[in-house]
């Protein structure tokens, strides 16, 4: 999946993950510099999607009164 | 023929003409009374009479049409055509029957949730969870109620990126389980939803009693994407909540439980990142220690290979410096020495010791000058000056 589709809940949870590497075993002072450059990008692009996104209501136009 | 202000007919005609005139004056009709003679026959039809205390009115059905167990001396409603039989019977061809008033609803009620549990329609084990990642949302609720304003303004204040599909339906009266039913079929069948949430609000009993209807609820429990309820207020209960997956309280409840909030998510982000950096910072910081220790360790090893050898050779010039400067040192100090001993000789004070003394004044004839001796300074006055022959 593109980052283009990812949802909102799904950023939010790869971000989840990117911020749990540094506190695991595999933490690396060699690629943190580099994890936490992508995590905050990543972080970036969460706030802004808090900010901005809007919910799409279509109210169907079938009856279901028949 | 027709004898003067009568009309002949055969008894078929009668039957149609009458059952022509109250179609066209009374197509549908709605009576509330009390039931009485209630029975099934042939596991089909169903026949009871309307009453109040003035008349009765004889009911018939399909047992498929009965939505809630029903008994003698419950209060309902129905709706239904009135028609004359071709035995000429009066009777009242029911569409829907529901119970009214709250001892009859209560019931109703218990009847059919006694029935449905023991079928294990509300079995919690059956319980599905509201996805994790929900952002196609299925609404089945009236567009004017309040409670769907309510929700719809809640989820939009909490989060953003959903697609929210709604299903315009009654959420209350006889018509609105069929509704409802239809719309669940709806979502059911695309399977564009994740979630699907049947929004009521509170409301009286009466209003409620259509998530009573047993064929909704067995709808709600069947349905493949899992369903949210919020039907009446917290202490109102419907069956429809108990067979739903997941129920809510209020349509803001229902919202709450359905989004995350922006501004909680926000702040969270903001403080996971925080505490990153902050890791970041720490591991640099234990790295950089960790590696002074190291620099210290390799740098003394590389003192005593390489530098120390080095600093014998500067120790060894050391002392040759230190021996010139003590050398150069003590000539200085042999060379002051003679110079106080000649100063020393130069002394006015020596020399008027050896008896000399010292003139001084302008020396001209009549004028006074001073002389100074080892004991003595004397004024004395130029009387005459002679040449002096020199010795040298």
């Amino acid at each position: 999946m593109s980052k283009a589709e990812k949802s909102l809940n799904e950023k939010i949870a790869e971000l989840d993950k990117k911020v749990e590497w540094f506190y695991s075993d595999d933490f690396k002072l060699e690629d943190a510099v580099e994890n936490y450059k992508n995590a905050a990008e990543l972080a970036k692009e969460i706030e802004g999607d808090l900010t901005k996104l809007k919910n799409e209501i279509e109210v169907l136009a079938e009856d279901f009164t028949k | 023929m027709s004898s003067a202000g009568s009309i002949q007919m055969t008894p078929t005609e009668l039957v149609l003409a009458v059952n022509q005139t109250l179609e066209y004056a009374y197509s549908s009709v709605t009576v509330v009374g009390e039931m009485a003679s209630f029975k099934v026959n042939q596991g089909k039809w169903v026949f009871f009479d309307l009453k109040d205390e003035e008349s009765s009115v004889p009911c018939f059905m399909t047992l498929w049409s009965l939505r809630q167990p029903l008994e003698d001396g419950m209060k309902v409603m129905v709706r239904g055509t009135p028609k004359l039989t071709k035995w000429g019977k009066f009777s009242l061809t029911v569409d829907t029957v529901q119970p009214v008033g709250e001892g009859s609803l209560r019931k109703a009620f218990e009847m059919l949730k006694k029935k449905l549990e023991k079928e294990g329609l509300f079995d919690p084990a059956k319980k599905r969870k509201i996805p994790e990642d929900l952002t196609r949302l299925g609404v089945i609720s009236s567009v004017q109620a309040a409670g769907y304003a309510d929700f719809i303004k809640i989820i939009n204040a909490r989060w953003g990126g959903m697609k929210v599909q709604v299903a315009h339906t009654q959420v209350q009266g006889m018509d609105a389980p069929d509704q409802i039913m239809r719309a669940l079929k709806y979502f059911n069948e695309r399977g564009e939803v994740q979630m699907i949430a049947i929004l009521r609000g509170g409301g009286s009993a009466d209003d409620l009693a259509c998530f009573n209807d047993e064929q909704l609820v067995r709808a709600v429990a069947a349905s493949k994407i899992p369903v949210i309820c919020d039907i009446g207020h917290e202490v109102d209960e419907s069956l429809s909540d108990l067979a739903c997956d997941v129920r809510a309280s209020t349509p803001s409840n229902a919202a709450e439980m359905l989004t995350r909030d922006r501004a909680e998510e926000l702040t969270k982000v903001r403080r996971a990142m925080m505490k990153t950096s902050q890791v970041v910072v720490n591991g640099a910081e234990t790295a950089r220690e960790a590696n002074r220790d190291k620099v210290k360790k390799i740098s003394h090893g590389i003192l005593i290979k390489y530098i120390e050898p080095e600093l014998s050779k500067i120790r060894e010039n050391m002392v040759g410096v230190l021996k010139n400067i003590e050398r150069v040192l003590s000539e200085r100090e042999n060379y002051v020495k003679q110079k106080i001993v000649m100063l020393g000789a130069l002394n006015p004070e020596v020399v008027l010791r050896q008896g000399y003394a010292i003139l001084s004044g302008k020396i001209s004839p009549g004028n006074d000058v001073k002389i100074t001796t080892y004991d003595a300074e004397i004024i004395a006055s130029v009387k005459k000056i002679l040449e002096r022959k020199k010795y040298e």
